[in-house]
């Protein structure tokens, strides 16, 4: 993975020259192995910066929160936010600018790249080392992982590790950027969608159970939707209030609003709503896998999200997250759209 | 399946073609199972996948979504917009295990009263041997 | 009531409690850790912290309080209203850590008291608790002795099994564990004094291999009535996603709504429920004027954190924080509330 000083000195520039409000960048976690956000306002604190394939977050997801709070400020502080991104996150930025979410000149994009490696999968790295604790993980010179354990070093190749997503990754290095540290070397890929095919295999009934015994162990925590850049609606659908109430709202209509989803965590309530997520992500997920590693429960959401990305890449030759000026996926079409399902 | 069985089918039909066509189909006196709730609404471009998900949620056995033809479409290309979204509804509803004839999607034109009753008794047929939709419903 | 039981026959003791309906921790096909029912399945307490705690036995996700329906006779309208209470058999759950079952004991005092919530009592009064001392901890996180828990806790418990090496020493606190042992009787034998030594030092030696610390957690609890409008908690919650996890998670956590959930509106027909619900959500403390008094995520990180390390203690004297570590453990961005009270203790020093 590549070297970050570059990054470091551009960061510690930007924050000497007040060019940035402060940088979003990953920092050692207090738990364990794993990285963790880190917001950095001060030059000093740069060096806290880290780079390893336990950056997994998609921290794009706070420059959502970052508009928030610019919204609720009376004079709100308008230059741009440094933010770390990698390849994955950085078509996230791609999606919101593509939605004129944000602006371009809101973000200084620090761009790393995976270049041949990705990032760890916990959940791998869990069943891998069976009930003991990793203490650190790195990469070492013949791009193999080691684990630090308590009883000691683990050596482990690369895909036995590497989330399922950046096994299947399109963009090991950002798309957009203004700096960018590391190569823009892509690992082969041959098989785009190949984590689907065991899901697509299925009997329509075999899926069907598969689904309910999946979305069944939801607790509808909504780890998945806090988690994704993507999922920024005020107001979403299954919140038991309207968050759009407002001083004017009067009792009747709030009482007139309709409950599409229950709050109750039952099956159908389950599958509505991540059939609701699913759809609503379509041609926006850029695949960065956050919905996935925030479940508690382990709900396999990627597969919900990857199969609509490949529905839009055959039937409408629809690629997200490479082109801000690309109209997006549903708001445009083309003359020669498939229509053979429609009677 | 119980001979009795009769499935309920939801359907969305734009106020400007499909609607009319079911209308066009009364006031003519064709005949049509009578399993189906028609709602009107302005255009299929403006049917959310949220109202797919609902119906099914609270009971429908099938959902037909009906717009104008392609090129007649009052709001020029709405149903444009629903061709594609509706796509990936489809394709999102067999993925989670839902029988693929539970939900359509057709062009009726506001002359179309005969396609329109036709694709209603083809749907109930087809749906009579799924038997009743559990799987996205509430309290099957 | 103190006795001995041989691992081998555990199976067997769990076998015999078949008038109750047995809980225990199980390991999916996937590797995750849960609570499930034992169904005469393979039952073992070679565990590790599951994902959920028993919380959602006592006290589950969706509960029914009332079903009602219209219904018209003639052009006389009548509302039915039935009140709904669980039907539940007796419980027991195998396994619980002493932790878990310290939050039961807490959960206790919040539905108890002076108005006392039937549902959650239907349930807890059929419940027995069977506790597994952490003779090693279950977690990376845990810090029970921190918060004036311990790895061998009795609180709450009406049985404590520890482990010793071929056999678990069973303590019997009530009259409930009591039960469950004369349910087998033949399967227990009397401690040996030698046992009884054994079993205070696996005890004490459990309490040192607790690898986190809160130091001074009373001290701080203090502070912390100084601390509503400091800048750290905009600070610490920078990186919050605000999900549910460290709540909905939490054994000690129990915020609920009430809602109706209307099966059909006419004629109308429905249901009133009870769903877990958390500060964490935007929505929860939204004003039907639009207002809302916690409209940032530093204002939520503040409220589960006062409300388990000030509030609850002016009112029952004990911390609502039972020392699992689940809310770090399972935090996907790693806010860690061993860290940010650390940062609450040095804060201003």
């Amino acid at each position: 993975m590549a070297k970050i000083e570059d990054l470091k000195e551009e960061a510690k520039k930007l924050l000497r020259e007040g060019k940035v409000k402060y940088i979003i960048g990953y920092g050692a976690g207090s738990n364990g192995w794993l990285a963790a956000p880190l917001f950095i306002k001060k030059p000093e604190d740069v060096d806290k910066l880290v780079w390893d394939p336990t950056c997994v977050h998609n921290l794009v997801r706070f420059l959502v929160d970052e508009k928030r709070r610019k919204a609720r400020q009376k004079q709100p502080d308008k230059r741009p936010v440094g933010i770390m991104v990698k390849g994955c996150d950085s078509r996230a930025v791609v999606v919101l600018l593509q939605e004129k979410f944000i602006d371009r000149s809101d973000v200084y994009i620090l761009g790393v790249s995976c270049e041949k490696m990705g990032v760890v999968d916990d959940a791998k790295l869990a069943k891998k080392l069976a009930g003991k604790k990793a203490k650190r993980v790195e990469v070492d010179a013949q791009d193999r992982f080691v684990v630090t354990t308590e009883d000691g070093k683990i050596e482990m190749a690369a895909e036995e590790l590497l989330a399922e997503r950046c096994l299947e990754c399109k963009a090991n290095f950002p798309v957009i950027y203004d700096l960018l540290s590391g190569e823009k070397t892509k690992r082969p890929l041959d098989k785009p969608f190949g984590s689907l095919e065991k899901i697509e295999s299925l009997s329509a009934a075999d899926r069907s159970s598969f689904w309910k015994e999946q979305l069944d162990r939801c607790i509808r925590c909504y780890a998945c939707r806090s988690a994704c850049p993507m999922c920024y609606c005020d107001e979403c659908v299954v919140d038991s209030i309207n968050l759009a109430v407002t001083a004017d709202t009067t009792a009747d209509e709030k009482a007139q609003r309709i409950h599409w989803i229950q709050r109750s965590a039952e099956s159908s309530e389950n599958l509505v709503y991540h059939l609701v997520r699913a759809i609503h992500l379509a041609g926006r997920c850029i695949d960065c896998g956050e919905c996935e590693r925030a479940c508690p429960l382990d709900i396999p959401l990627r597969f919900l999200n990857k199969k609509l990305e490949k529905e839009a890449k055959e039937l409408f030759g629809y690629e997200v997250g490479f082109d801000p000026a690309l109209p997006a996926l549903i708001s445009c079409f083309r003359d020669e759209d498939p229509q053979d399902f429609i009677r | 399946m119980a001979e009795d069985y009769e499935p309920r089918i939801v359907a969305f039909l734009c106020k400007w073609c499909s609607s009319a066509g079911s209308d066009l189909a009364g006031v003519s006196r064709m005949e049509y199972p009578p399993n189906v709730v028609p709602i009107q609404v302005m255009c299929s471009g403006s049917v959310s996948p949220l109202y797919i998900f609902s119906a099914f949620n609270k009971g429908a056995d099938g959902v037909l979504v009906s717009g104008c033809h392609p090129g007649d479409c009052h709001y020029i290309k709405g149903n444009y917009y629903a061709r594609r979204r509706l796509n990936l509804v489809k394709k999102l509803l067999e993925y989670v295990g839902l029988e693929t004839q539970r939900f359509q999607m057709s062009w009726v034109s506001a002359a179309e009263g005969t396609k329109f009753t036709q694709i209603i008794k083809d749907f109930v047929k087809e749906l009579k041997p799924l038997g009743p939709q559990t799987k996205l419903r509430r309290n099957p | 009531m103190e006795k001995i039981l041989a691992k081998k026959s555990f199976p067997q003791w769990v076998k015999k409690l078949d008038s109750w309906r047995v809980y225990i921790p199980r390991k999916d096909e996937e590797g995750r850790w849960n609570y499930f029912e034992a169904d005469g399945g393979e039952v073992s307490l070679d565990v590790l912290q599951t994902t959920l705690p028993p919380k959602k036995i006592l006290f589950p996700q969706r509960e029914v309080f009332l079903e009602f329906a219209k219904t018209l006779a003639g052009n006389r309208e009548t509302l039915e209203i039935k009140e709904v209470l669980p039907e539940v058999k007796p419980t027991v759950i195998i396994g619980a850590r002493p932790c878990e079952a310290r939050a039961a004991w807490m959960l206790d005092e919040v539905f108890g008291g002076e108005f006392k919530d039937v549902y959650y009592w239907k349930r807890r009064d059929q419940t027995t608790l069977v506790g597994f001392a952490c003779t090693t901890p279950p977690s990376e996180n845990c810090f029970c002795t921190s918060v004036e828990g311990s790895p061998h806790s009795e609180e709450g418990l009406d049985l404590l099994l520890t482990d010793l090496g071929d056999r678990y020493y069973v303590q019997s606190m009530t009259a409930k564990g009591e039960k469950l042992i004369s349910a087998a009787k033949a399967l227990f034998e009397e401690p040996k004094p030698e046992a009884k030594k054994q079993v205070k030092a696996a005890h004490a030696e459990s309490e040192k291999k607790i690898r986190r610390q809160l130091k001074d957690a009373r001290p701080i609890a203090q502070k912390l009535k100084g601390m509503f409008d400091s800048p750290l908690w905009d600070e610490e919650s920078m990186s919050c996603l605000r999900c549910g996890i460290c709540t909905y998670l939490c054994p000690s956590c129990h915020c609920f709504d009430i809602g109706d959930e209307v099966e059909s509106p006419s004629p109308l027909k429905g249901q009133r429920v009870r769903t877990w619900d958390t500060c964490q959500f935007p929505d929860f403390t939204m004003h039907s004027s639009g207002h809302n008094p916690r409209p940032d995520k530093a204002s939520r990180l503040r409220q589960r954190l006062l409300h388990k390390f000030q509030y609850f203690i002016q009112v029952y004297d004990k911390f609502m924080c039972v020392g699992c570590g689940r809310c770090i453990t399972l935090c996907p961005v790693g806010i860690d509330i061993i860290k940010v009270l650390d940062k609450v203790r040095d804060h201003g020093a």
